[in-house]
């Protein structure tokens, strides 16, 4: 499969998110969009002006309004301006932020302001999903983004109280992140002794997945700026660069819950770590990376994925989370602003993953930033039926 | 002279320790000052996770000296007046490092102007004892349901509403089966109903317990309208509108021929499956090509009917079907199946029979799950629904 | 028909999308409402600096990005149509029978057209540049409908 390089280099200059809730009800889309704007545009110093070309996008269905774009001009800043407009599910976030590089490394637009929103208060999350399956069939089955078969995995493979405990204590790392991240929508303050507690009575949604484990429904807005290596450079003392990035979808039908060990397929962030890290000659991710933004909407999910995108065997990735090691203070912190359990405006979630790590990068995460040098960083974003979108990010070139 | 609102300059001070956030201050260490003419000079000392918040004649060391005009003070800090536009108008004016300020807005929880306050058990029984001349007869058409709180603590109590025909009536005490139970304490339940909690936090902490039908649970707040404290004044603030539809769009899908076929298929109780030239998958339902070797399935085969289950997916909280509009009763079962003529991945997908949920086994490679075999429904059209279920074959 | 595409299996299955939605006005769009509905008054937002008063009113001017939330003017109930056009078809989310006016208006005050209904009048005999003014509804619903249509000023 081809894979070129890149004609310029794209760097990170300008990061703006709103504050994730559940009840924006003081604002309009436009509005709440132009918060997250305004914030990225006075984080990189600049205006409208400067900006070449708009690049919006969010989960199509979920506020019932059809190209919203053209409404969200009113807060954009899109007015007479190249603009394009991406939905891809779950992954648009991270989506838009490759369309964005692969817009400005293309050497047509030099600045180019990525937006990410959604306000999930405004329609039915579940029901909306449900839309994404085949009228002909699966939509009248489907269960939306709710479902028990990655809980029933590892509780299958690792036993009940092992697999409970560790989606459990990834759950209160999570939340002990969103605490310090004054962005971030639920924060419940919860306490290692509650671990026992909330796994006896939490309620279960689906199968063994409990309503704690679940990522929560948010309002919110994420807005980013891009710019060539020359303007980059020009206009930020610490740009944060796009080193590369891969996207990695699956067809529907290619069944995954046989339970035949023997046929199972890899899953496809597997697939795309391994493509991504070897033509990148990464060896040891866990070594390389200084952090990992996730795109994790459960907890169950999570901890799974960490054992798939690390390349890990066995019960490593357990022990990464038993071991705390994916805390802030860890060898290698996931999701340090909380993770999508915390915040999920979905179509801006994919996009505050590699905002929070470009923060990172930067020393800017204010309470949540990780106390020790951010290099090299990881960004995933998910989406539909296991779609991956993975980033990686440096904080120098010559890579 | 009392400001506008009826709150102080000085009781935002004076509260402000008891309001102190200390998880906000991690990493704050600086002096920041406020200015209100006519009121007087304070400064706010933040280090190493504490406060200290004293008044000054002497602004000199702090980061950022913030000044307003007492009305626009109080208004913003009780989240009347919008702080964003109070400073963009001029307003509000910082000297010195603006963006320092903005940190100081995580110190503190907002300030509540007190208000007359009844106990936890008054707010109860009122609160109960109003549920009646709440309730909302527009959004409970066709329900016939039984709603019973049980409230607990010593200031708890318990309830039982009964929901039929356009009417509600409450009752003290808790009914025998009820089709939804609420349990939580007394004061969480009174701060629910202030706003002051929410209920999915209360949930998802265990605080809060819900029995019974959860889908019942999320309609709650459309079946009785929101709890207005007795003697409390109309709003000074804004009404914010909100406006609920439920759109529906009608909709016509072409099957075209594969999906066509299966589809009538299911018609004669036939599940047919069509297969790969390449690597001899199937694919039930069928589709046109085969996505990994990218060519035509033009074989096909029937499958099944009967098959072993791989997994039950219990489901207890629905989601509204938007072919339909309605939500499915739960808790029910999406299960996967292998159907005879299937092998390893190549699961079909469709509901268990409900009261048989509990006796499903799963597979595990070459280990069966339970045999189960689809029940048809009457009238067969070539949808989904024409298989009603699967259940165990005995 | 293509050449040996067969189509004996096809045939059509009949659904729909249904799913309910909420819509916030937000602060601005409520104030906006709200006076309509409460005190049958229409207002609008100014920016300053382009020196345009905008109806419906917004909260940040889309040209300069310019935070005018608070920059509120009133209008007159009295406009001009500035452009139209007749819809002649029914459907269920239409605001009103066929066939009607459907104009853009130009309140005196505003520099933006607010879209609405004209009625009152042959809908043949409409033209751009006509007067219009704004008829109340009787019973409210909080939306734009709280303007019930604009009538013809003779």
């Amino acid at each position: 499969m081809a894979h070129r390089k890149k004609n310029r280099n794209v760097g990170v200059i300008g990061v703006g998110q709103t504050k994730h809730s559940s009840h924006r009800e003081d604002v309009t889309q436009p509005e709440m969009v132009h918060e997250a704007v305004r914030e990225a545009l006075e984080d990189a110093g600049l205006t409208m002006k400067d900006v070449d070309c708009i690049v919006h996008g969010n989960m199509e269905l979920f506020e019932m309004i059809h190209q919203p774009d053209l409404w969200h001009e009113l807060g954009t800043g899109a007015y007479g301006k190249n603009a394009f407009r991406l939905t891809t599910g779950g992954t648009t976030g991270a989506t838009l932020f490759c369309a964005g590089d692969n817009l400005v490394a293309s050497g047509m637009y030099d600045v180019a302001l990525v937006i990410g929103f959604e306000k999930l208060q405004e329609g039915h999350t579940t029901g909306g999903i449900t839309n994404m399956a085949d009228p002909l069939w699966f939509r009248s089955l489907q269960t939306g983004a709710l479902t028990g078969t990655c809980a029933y995995d590892v509780i299958q493979e690792f036993g009940e109280e092992r697999a409970t405990r560790a989606a459990m204590m990834y759950r209160i790392i999570m939340d002990q992140n969103a605490c310090l991240n004054p962005k971030a929508h639920r924060a419940f303050g919860l306490e290692w002794d509650q671990m026992d507690h909330l796994i006896k009575t939490s309620a279960k949604l689906i199968g063994e997945l409990k309503i704690i484990d679940m990522c929560s429904q948010s309002d919110g807005a994420c807005a980013v700026i891009m710019a060539c290596e020359e303007k980059a450079k020009a206009l930020s003392d610490k740009p944060v660069w796009v080193r590369d990035h891969i996207t990695v979808h699956r067809e529907e039908t290619i069944n995954i819950l046989g339970y035949d060990q023997a046929t199972k397929e890899k899953m496809t962030h597997r697939f795309a770590a391994e493509q991504l890290f070897k033509r990148n000659g990464i060896t040891n991710p866990v070594e390389y990376f200084d952090v990992f933004e996730m795109y994790d909407p459960s907890s169950w999910w999570g901890v799974d994925w960490l054992r798939e995108f690390f390349l890990l065997e066995g019960d490593e990735h357990l022990k990464l989370v038993e071991e705390k090691e994916i805390a802030i203070e860890g060898k290698i912190p996931v999701n340090p602003s909380g993770g999508v359990i915390a915040s999920n405006p979905i179509g801006a979630t994919a996009l505050v993953r590699p905002a929070e790590a470009c923060l990172q990068v930067r020393g800017d995460a204010g309470a949540h930033q990780i106390p020790r040098p951010v290099n090299h960083a990881l960004a995933s974003g998910f989406g539909g039926t296991l779609w991956t979108v993975l980033i990686l990010l440096e904080k120098e070139l010559g890579w | 002279m009392s400001e506008k609102f009826g709150v102080k300059v000085e009781d935002i001070f004076n509260t402000m320790q008891e309001r102190f956030r200390p998880e906000g201050a991690a990493g704050v260490d600086a002096s920041f000052g406020y200015d209100i003419p006519g009121r007087g000079k304070w400064r706010l000392t933040v280090k190493d996770g504490t406060m200290k918040i004293e008044q000054a004649d002497d602004l000199s060391g702090c980061v950022a000296v913030t000044r307003a005009d007492p009305d626009t003070f109080v208004g913003v800090n009780i989240g009347k007046v919008d702080g964003t536009a109070a400073f963009t108008s001029g307003k509000i004016s910082v000297e010195g490092d603006v963006g320092a300020v903005s940190t100081t807005f995580k110190l503190f929880k907002r300030f509540t102007p007190p208000k007359k306050e009844l106990t936890v058990g008054e707010y109860i029984l009122d609160m109960f004892g109003t549920l009646e001349s709440r309730f909302q007869p527009q959004a409970a058409e066709g329900l016939d349901i039984t709603i019973g709180y049980d409230i607990g603590g010593r200031e708890g109590g318990r309830w039982t509403a009964r929901i039929k025909d356009g009417k509600c009536t409450v009752k003290e005490g808790l009914a025998l089966s009820p089709n939804l139970t609420m349990i939580v304490k007394a004061k969480d339940w009174v701060d629910l109903m202030l706003g002051e909690v929410d209920a999915m936090t209360l949930l998802s902490t265990g605080r809060a317990k819900v029995e019974g039908d959860m889908n019942l649970a999320v309609k709650l707040g459309e079946l009785f309208a929101k709890y207005k404290a007795p003697g409390e004044e109309a709003e000074e603030g804004q009404q914010l509108l909100v406006l609920k539809k439920v759109i529906s769009v009608g909709q016509r899908f072409a099957t075209g021929p594969v999906m066509g076929k299966y589809l009538n298929g299911l018609k004669e109780k036939k599940i047919l499956a069509n297969k790969c030239p390449e690597c001899g998958r199937t694919q039930v339902p069928p589709r046109e090509i085969c996505a990994l070797c990218r060519v035509r399935c033009e074989e096909w085969v029937e499958v099944g009917p009967k098959g072993n289950v791989r997994l039950v997916d219990t489901a207890y909280y629905a989601s509204p079907d938007p072919l339909s509009g309605e939500t499915r009763e739960t808790p029910y079962g999406l299960c996967y199946i292998l159907l005879d003529g299937c092998k390893g991945q190549e699961v079909f997908a469709h509901f268990i029979r409900d009261d048989q949920l509990e006796r499903i086994e799963m597979g595990w490679n070459e280990k069966k799950g339970t045999i189960v075999r689809p029940v048809w429904a009457e009238k067969r059209t070539g949808r989904v629904s024409d298989i009603k279920y699967f259940e165990i074959d005995e | 028909m293509k050449d040996g595409f067969d189509t004996t299996d096809c045939f059509v299955v009949e659904g729909k999308l249904a799913l309910p939605y909420s819509y916030f006005a937000g602060r601005v769009g409520s104030k906006f409402l709200t006076t309509i509905r409460d005190e049958k008054r229409i207002m609008g937002i100014k920016c300053d600096k382009c020196k345009k008063v905008f109806v419906p009113p917004r909260q940040t001017c889309d040209v300069c990005m310019e935070d005018i939330r608070d920059n509120w003017v009133d209008v007159q109930n009295t406009g001009e149509v500035t452009n139209f056009t007749v819809v002649r078809y029914n459907d269920k989310h239409l605001p009103k029978k066929a066939p009607y006016i459907l104009a853009m208006i130009k309140l005196d005050g505003a520099d933006t057209s607010l879209v609405h209904v004209v009625e009152g009048m042959d809908v043949g005999k409409a033209k751009i540049g006509m007067k219009v003014q704004a008829v109340f509804a009787r019973e409210t619903t909080s939306t734009i409908l709280d303007i019930d249509h604009f009538a013809p000023v003779s």
